[in-house]
Parts: C-alpha cells; structure tokens; sequence
C-alpha cells in the first residue's frame, strides 16, 4: 500500500535534529522564554481549601501592590470549590514579587466545607462526602460480558486472583504549562507552551468569545505535554484576561506546584482481577473489577480526550469468556487529563502482572505464556527479537530462585496503541524560492519530538535535498492547519503532507521551468527559471501513506536488594514498531523517553494526597520523585521497520509496557509480587514479610 | 517572601550582632531560601555569613580535627585525606543531595537544616511544628517519619553529617551569647526531642563555627537507603565508627538518622559492642537492641527492618578489606 520511496537516502536513517544548534546554544524560544515588550508576570490565586463555597473575593487590597497593574476573578458570582488549588483569582504585575504581595492580601470570603475525600476507597463508601452535591462519587460500574465466565473457572486448569493498583500520576513536563497573552484590540496572540495550537485557539475563541481569526496561537519551542496540554487551559484564559485589563503582554507560567494541583492527571486503578487459563495455558475466564479516579472529574479540559479511569481489560489478550466492571470514583482532587497513551500503561501494569502469576501457577515460562496467547503477528515477532537480544532464555530463572541477598529477576510485557495514525485533515504549504531556499510552513507544532526534523526528511528525500537546506517553520495559527501532537499521531500526520506538498511541488516546478527532473543536482537550475516569484504550493494528507495500530514488547532486567528493598533496573530491551520509520535517532530518542517515564511509573511517581487536610502532599520534585539519571537502565531500542504500512506514531506505545515489565522482574527476582505501583523500598520488604505489623495504639 | 535586609559580616561577633533577634544567617542558604520562599520563616535581616574568616577550613591533628562551618559538602566529599581517617564522613557527604547542591551547602547548614517533614515544608497546613494543633503525620502519611520521638511531632532529624558525627563523637563549637559553647551530636538536636517547635537545639542567634572530629576511630561507614540512587533523601541512614584492634571493636558508637528527631544512638547498644568480636552476630544483636523500642506508624513500619540491615552493614563494613 505504501508509496514511499524504496531506496533512501534520509527516510529510515539517522538524522540529527534540525534544531539541534539552536536548542543547545539557547537561540530557541520556548514558550516560557517569551518576552513580549513591555510583559507582566501573572500568576494565580488557588484555594487552600479542598471543598468550600467562595462568598466574596475582594481585589482591591491587591490592586494596591506597587507594580500590580491588574487583579481579576476567576468567576463573576459565588464559586464552589471542589479540590484544593482550585484558581480563585488572578493578578498581573511588574514583578514576580509585586505578584506574591498581591496574592497574600486577596481577600476571601468563604464558607469552608470540612466534609471532603481525596482516597479512593473513602470516597466509594455510602455515606462518604459527596464531591457533587447529589450525586454518588461512583457511580454503578458499567459491566461488559462475553461468553459466561460462571461456566468457565470451573473449566480451568489454573486460576489466579490478584489485586493490582497504580497511583494517580502528574503531569510535570519539563516546561511547566502556561502561556504569554497579548490581547489588543487587533485580537489576542497566545504563545502558548502548547502540544495543540489549533485547539487552544478555538478554546480561546470559545472562551472569549472571539472570533477565531482574531485569535493567534504561538509555539516555537515548548518542553513537553504528554496530554496535558491540548487546551487553552485555566491559566490560558486567565493571562488573557489579565493582558486585556492591563493593556500589556502577562506571562503566566505555572509553578512547578501549581502544576501537582490543577493541569491533569493521570487516573490511579485499582484492577481486581481472577483469571484462568485451560492446562495448555490458554486463557479461558477473565473477571475482572477495576475502580479509578480521574479526580473531580475526568477532562475538564482534555482536549485530546481519553481522560477517565476506565483502562482496557483484558488489554491484550483474547479470552472467550469475560466479565469486566468498571467505574470511576469521583474526589476533591483536580481533574485526570490524557496522559501518554491514556489507559494503557495501568492496563499493561495489571494483566501483564496476572499474566506471570498465571504462569507461575501453570509452571510456565511467562514468555511462553505469551507467545501462546497474544494473536498479533507483529508482537509474535517482536517477542521472539526480544528474547534473542536480550537473552530471555539464558537468564530466566523460576521466580525468587535468585541467590544471595541482592537478587536478580526478569520480565517482560507487551503495548498496544490502537491509534498513532494520521490526522486526516493536516495542511501545509511550501514556498520555493528563485535563489532555491525552500520553506514548509504547517500549523503543526513540536512537542519535543523533533517534529522540524521529520518535515526536513520527508521533504529533503523527495526533493532530493539535504535535511539542512529545508527551512521548516511550525507552531503558528497563521499556516495552514495541522493536527494536535496527541495520539501519536503527528508524524503519521505529517509525513504525508509534506510527500504531497513536494509532489505537488515537484510538478509546478518541473512544468513551470520546462525540466523533466527537478530533484536534486536540478533543483537550483529550475529553482531559478522561476524567475521573480517564488512558488506556493498547498498540500493536504494523503492516502496511503500511513496507518495505525502499533504494538511493542519491552523486557527488563531488575536486581533487588532484599535487605534494603532497592531495586535497580540493569537493563531494558524494547523492541518496537511504527511502520516505516521516518528518523531513526529521533524515535529511538522517543523511545528512550517512553522506558524512563515508564520506569518514573514504575517505581517512584505518585500523588500523595492527605486525607485530613485534603492537600497535595508532594507538589514538588523533592518528594514526587522522578528518576534521575542514576536510576536510569541501559535501554536497547530494537527496531522493526516496517515500510509497508506506511507511517505510524511511536509516543505511546513507547512507553506502555515498561512498568509491566520491571514489576514482573521484581516478582522474579524475589518470588513474591509487589501489586501496586510505584514499587519502593517499602513495598519490596512488605511483600517480603519482613514488616511488623501495624498495631494501633 | 517576605522583604529583607541583607548584610554581610566579618566576623563571628558582627554577625550575631547583625542577625539581632529577628535575622537569619546565609551560607549555601539551601534551606533557607527554601522556608522563606514558602513563607515558613520570617527573617527581618539576611545576614551573609561567607566572608568570616578561618571557618571555611579543615585543620588536621593527631587528636582532632576541625571542620569550619563554611566547609562545603563537596570539600568534604573530595578531601583525600577524610577519605582515609573519616570514611564515614565522605560517604555521607557524597550521598547528601545534588553535586550542585554540595558545591554550596555547608557543613553548618547541613547541621542547622529544618525538618524536611511534609506537613511541616507544606504552605496550607498548620501542623505542630507550625504551632497548630496537631501533628498531622501521626495519623496521616508517615512513611518518612520516625519511630523514636519524644514529643507527639514525629518528623525526623535528616542531616547525613550529624548522624556521622554522632558516631564519630564529634561536637560542634557554637558561638552562644559571646562564648564558645561545645555540643555533641545529641545535645545539638535534643531539644527536638521534646519540643516539637524546635529542629535543634540551637538558640536565636547561635551560630554553629566548627565541628571537632577525634581521631579516636579509624574505621568507620555511612549508608543510607533511599528509594532512588541518588539525589534523594535517606529513608533510614545509619553511621557506625570504631577502633578495630585484632578484629575486636572499641569505642564503637553507631548512629541513624531518619527516624527520630535526634541522631538515634543507644549507649548500651555501644557498650554491649565494646570489646566484641565483630561478626554477623553481634552487629544483629546490637541492631535488636538499638531498635528494640522503635514505635512505627502506619506507613513506616518498613523502617525497622531497614534500619536493622543498615545497622548490620555498617558495622560489618567497619572490618574493612582486613
């Protein structure tokens, strides 16, 4: 189906980032590094109460601040507050400090509710505090069954029960979320730090009450968003608001506290799973409970969506007989967003876990058990590549057999990401230049992936360029209309584009300058018949270029300190594909990305929130820990290319199977599995049985 | 935060007469940044402590070593000759947060440093040691707090140096209403014990000037376990220090920290270790004892058996390559 190229030159190779010089040197903007002349700094006011009725706000003490040029509410009337670090209010002013005093005399008036519930578990009991009056935080579960799995376990040779949990996890890109506003009477420009500029213009439009041409969405450069920042946001509208009433440019970037409170999540589980399988080691019943809370509510502003707690059961795996219930708990916490691969990581996490406690109950090797199961041809594959590389075989040892008090143990797991295909309605244009200079202008924008660079390839292939001559310039709503970097659907979105845009290209060029062949040791000869005008050309998403559905299988190695409960990934195999690979040093470097934060999954992010005070405990990354470098595996990226299905994204997929993995190799090396993430010290010594227990005084 | 004044002082005298009553001292200012940023102290007065003079050295000895208090983490860390005489003491200085943090902390700081508990660090809750009502980890999220308190607030002493010092017996000299005044570990911290107010026991305009080391223990180890590799707090750290003549301990004293408000040390646990063979045995016998009335809470249970490994470890490490 694929028209790409056969033999190449780029596409498939490893290309260093376009932006590289730029993004070392500092020459880069990033969104947090705008400074429009005569700026302000804005910042918000967030309740310090998990659950309250705001009566009154009063500005005007804050309008006294010297330097505070402007002081709004975020609503007009009385504000019900429904999780702590709700924003309140809003201030713009010359300084940073000007802002501060200006927060700390906001007068509030409020009546405090000290009915609330931030846990789970809590919040699912009868007479728990309701987060929304009248309504039960959980709802009854919707239930999906298949075959009848009353008939089924009494069929099974083996069955296993597990409880596996995982913790609501926080956004914290590198770049926290924010925005520079400058609304004049021309209309409002956002230099937004962004992974969507389309929708957090129409958010902006819709909010504000703007027409959509009015609105400019700007992002050169941006640190990260990994769904959390697909809309205009609170903070978006707010900066606005505050450019407006001050008549200058206001910068609100989030605090790396704010951003624990209030820009998404993603949703915790807690997967009650009974799972048999017939004496061959087919799966035959799955039954299976799972609750989560995406907070108050799931998307508040998800934009991309995919914000809930539901997680696909049985995820990977085909099971005649299934009964699955799920349903979301509602807290006073703020809302879940889409988060990398929204879902899947939970779900990888759980029937990745059963999966080896079904093997051990079998007596079979896990790999095997997999293998067996798992229908995909492309994972069959990747497994039997994985295990070759990373030595599956020669290493596997039956679980807790490892001597000593260091142990060591393996794993491995598998992804799945049913999208990661192209946005159908992607644009962009090019402009060629009589001198030769060519420009792709798409009102796409980089997330960090090296979006620029995928543009140059494609083009620089099919024009038979070098990637450096392709000026490439994304991130703005003024060029024609790209997609969200969501989904992983960017590259197979523009990758498309830019083939037709150089195809269409190609042909004006070679029909207007009378040349059979443009490309190549042509292009400059034709590029000059052009004489005074430079060629525009439009192009659009094309057919058959790109697909979607890619899957992945990571294996991991882990040694396990008995005595202190620390566990050390060693290594971590990941073999995955995309299709046709584009570059292969920026996907490689996605996936590199994709196992780390997996591992941040796997053994040291979580959300601590205290039941009496209803705060955020770990607003920080003191204590919502974060691998460092240190705690960092050497990964194996081992790539299946496809070029027959075209172009499919790599983001998620990237980054599904890691937590699966590493938890499977901790339950190997010591014998007994840790259930819920992350997997500390303390976890590791309790499933060991080496903790007193707990008695109350 | 709050406005301040800044000054810079001379010497030690100017100093205390500059913080007044309502100043601070600034060295690294690692933590102090950090509590007036949060707006959990006020300090009227910054004063710059970094050009007194003579406190940013290390003085050798035979009986003693000296440490200025203005000595960084990271001097420490590379100091080849600690590394001999007080290994210890450079394994706890290069576990101590970030490379980038020790180029500037300072051993004062370190010593001085305020609890690191949750409730307390965090701007929206009014805890004990805030003068609330309550200490909210009692009850609540505790997994880093202690098992040993003397007063209901239960957040832990963290500072690796103080629980290395504690083994080592070494004092610190504080400069207290014009005199030198000469703390060991224990007295440094003890009024944390009682008071939940209160992270040491140091008063208002005390200025801590040096550490004295003794030469007393050749052998000595630091480990901590955290749950990264690095730059990350120690769940429970523990310091052991001895004489080893003829594979038998003397002097031996062996300090943790995490998991009290005070460099946790049990003298008998000490004393029972004096003239021991050090082997597996009695390194487990000693953690029995310096963790037989360990008081956990919910979430920090996992602690003791922690604590006894590390207890263990560090005495065996005590044996060397010999």
């Amino acid at each position: 189906m694929s028209n790409w190229p056969t033999e190449t030159k780029y596409i498939g190779k490893s290309t260093a980032r376009i932006d590289a010089p730029a993004k070392l040197t500092g020459q880069a903007r990033y969104s947090s590094d705008i400074q429009a002349e005569g700026w302000l700094y804005g910042m918000i006011l967030r309740s310090k109460w998990p659950a309250a009725k705001i009566l009154s706000v009063n500005l005007d003490k804050a309008r006294q601040i010297p330097g505070i040029k402007a002081a709004i509410t975020v609503k007009d009337g009385p504000q019900t507050i429904r999780f702590y670090g709700e924003e309140i209010a809003a201030v713009a002013g010359t300084s940073k400090q000007a802002c501060l005093d200006a927060l700390r005399v906001i007068e509030v008036q409020a009546e405090v509710r000290h009915e609330f519930v931030v846990n789970e578990d809590e919040a699912r009991k009868e007479n728990s505090p309701q987060v929304w009056d009248g309504t039960a935080n959980a709802p009854a579960p919707h239930v999906r069954e298949t075959g009848s799995v009353n008939t089924a376990f009494p069929e099974c040779a083996a069955v296993i029960e597990g409880f596996y949990s995982t913790p609501v996890q926080i956004h914290n890109p590198m770049e926290t979320s924010g925005t520079t506003a400058s609304w004049t009477a021309e209309g409002l420009t956002s230099w937004a730090s962004t992974q969507g500029i389309s929708s957090v213009r129409d958010g902006l439009a819709g909010s504000l009450q703007l027409e959509h041409s009015k609105v400019r969405v700007i992002t050169e450069y941006m640190g990260g968003g990994f769904g959390a920042k697909f809309g205009a946001g609170v903070e978006g509208v707010l900066a606005a608001k505050l450019s407006k009433e001050a008549k200058a440019p206001v910068r609100l970037m989030l605090t790396r506290f704010d951003q624990a409170l209030a820009v998404g999540n993603r949703p915790s589980s807690f997967q009650k799973i009974k799972m048999g399988a017939t004496a061959d080691g087919m799966l035959h019943a799955f039954e299976a409970e799972n609750y989560g809370t995406a907070g108050l509510g799931a998307g508040g502003d998800a934009g991309g969506g995919g914000g809930g707690a539901d997680i696909p059961m049985p995820y990977l795996y085909p099971v005649p007989n299934t009964r699955v219930k799920q349903s979301n708990v509602a807290i006073n916490a703020g809302s879940a967003r889409a988060f990398r691969a929204p879902g899947n990581p939970p779900a990888s996490f759980g029937m990745e876990s059963a999966m080896d406690d079904l093997a051990v109950k079998l007596g079979m090797d896990p790999l095997d058990l997999r293998l067996k199961n798992d229908p995909n041809e492309i994972r069959q594959r990747e497994y039997k590549l994985g295990a070759e590389k990373f030595g599956w075989k020669q290493k596997y040892q039956k679980p807790g057999s490892s001597p000593g008090v260091v142990k060591t143990g393996i794993g491995c797991a598998g992804a799945a990401w049913p999208a990661g295909g192209g946005t159908r309605n992607t644009q962009g244009e090019a402009q060629i230049n009589p001198d030769g200079s060519i420009e792709f202008r798409l009102g796409v924008q980089d997330i960090g992936t090296g979006t620029r660079t995928v543009i140059a390839v494609v083009a620089a292939e099919m024009l038979g360029l070098k990637p450096e001559q392709i000026t490439v310039r994304v991130g703005d709503t003024n060029f024609p209309p790209g997609p969200g970097s969501g989904g992983s659907t960017t590259c197979p979105s523009i990758s498309p584009t830019v083939y037709n845009i150089c195809a269409k290209a190609l042909e004006k060029l070679q029909a207007q300058a009378g040349i059979a062949d443009a490309r190549g040791e042509n292009w400059f000869a034709a590029c000059k018949k052009l004489g005074v005008s430079p060629l525009v050309v439009h192009g659009q998403w094309q057919q058959g270029l790109s697909s979607d559905h890619a899957g992945g299988v990571q294996f991991a190695e882990v040694e396990v300190d008995t005595e202190t409960g620390l566990v050390t990934a060693k290594k971590i195999v990941a073999v995955h594909d995309c299709g046709l690979i584009i570059d292969k040093l920026t996907l490689e470097s996605q996936i590199n990305g994709g196992v780390i934060m997996g591992l941040g999954y796997a053994l040291y992010e979580e959300r601590v929130m205290d039941d009496l005070s209803g705060v955020v405990l770990n607003p920080n990354f003191e204590t919502y820990k974060l691998p460092g470098l240190a705690d960092v595996p050497e990964i194996e990226v081992v790539l299946i290319n496809m070029p027959e299905r075209g172009v499919i994204g790599i983001g998620e997929p990237a980054t599904v199977p890691t937590a699966g993995a590493i938890a499977n190799a901790v339950a190997n090396a010591i014998g007994v599995r840790v259930c819920s993430l992350p997997i500390t010290p303390a976890k590791i010594l309790a499933a060991l049985g080496k903790v007193p227990p707990f008695v109350t005084a | 935060m709050k406005a301040f004044e800044y000054a810079t002082a001379h010497s030690a005298d100017s100093a205390r007469q500059l913080v007044a009553a309502n100043g601070a001292y600034l060295a690294g200012g690692n933590d102090l940044l950090g509590l007036l940023k949060e707006y959990l102290v006020g300090a009227d007065r910054l004063v710059n402590i970094k050009s007194l003079p003579g406190l940013d050295k290390i003085e050798r000895s035979k009986n003693f070593w000296t440490i200025g208090s203005l000595v960084t983490i990271a001097q420490i860390e590379d100091d080849v000759e600690i590394k001999k005489v007080f290994p210890g003491l450079h394994e706890a200085a290069s576990e101590i947060a970030s490379q980038q943090i020790r180029n500037v902390a300072t051993v004062g700081g370190n010593l001085a440093q305020h609890s690191r508990c949750w409730y307390f660090r965090h701007r929206d809750t009014v805890c004990l040691k805030k003068n609330g009502d309550l200490c909210y980890a009692r009850e609540g999220e505790n997994r880093y707090h202690s098992l040993f308190s003397g007063n209901p607030c239960i957040s832990p002493m963290v500072s690796s140096l103080a629980t290395t010092l504690a083994a080592l017996d070494a004092s610190a000299v504080v400069l207290r209403d014009g005199k030198e005044t000469r703390m060991n570990m224990d007295e440094l911290y003890h009024r944390a014990w009682e008071n939940p107010l209160a992270h040491n026991s140091l008063n208002p305009g005390d200025l801590i000037l040096r550490v004295e080391i003794p030469t007393t223990r050749s052998r000595s180890a630091y480990l901590q376990a955290s749950d990264k590799h690095t730059f990350d707090w120690a769940l429970v750290s523990c310091a052991a220090a001895a004489e080893v003549v003829d594979g038998k301990l003397q002097s031996p004293r062996v300090a943790l920290g995490s998991i009290s408000p005070v460099p946790h040390q049990v003298e008998a646990a000490n004393r029972f270790l004096d003239g021991k063979i050090l082997d597996e045995v009695a390194a487990t016998q000693a953690a029995d004892m310096i963790l037989q009335n360990a008081k956990p809470f919910e979430h920090n249970a996992y602690k003791v058996p922690l604590a006894h490994a590390l207890i263990r470890r560090a005495l065996l490490k005590l044996k060397g390559d010999a």
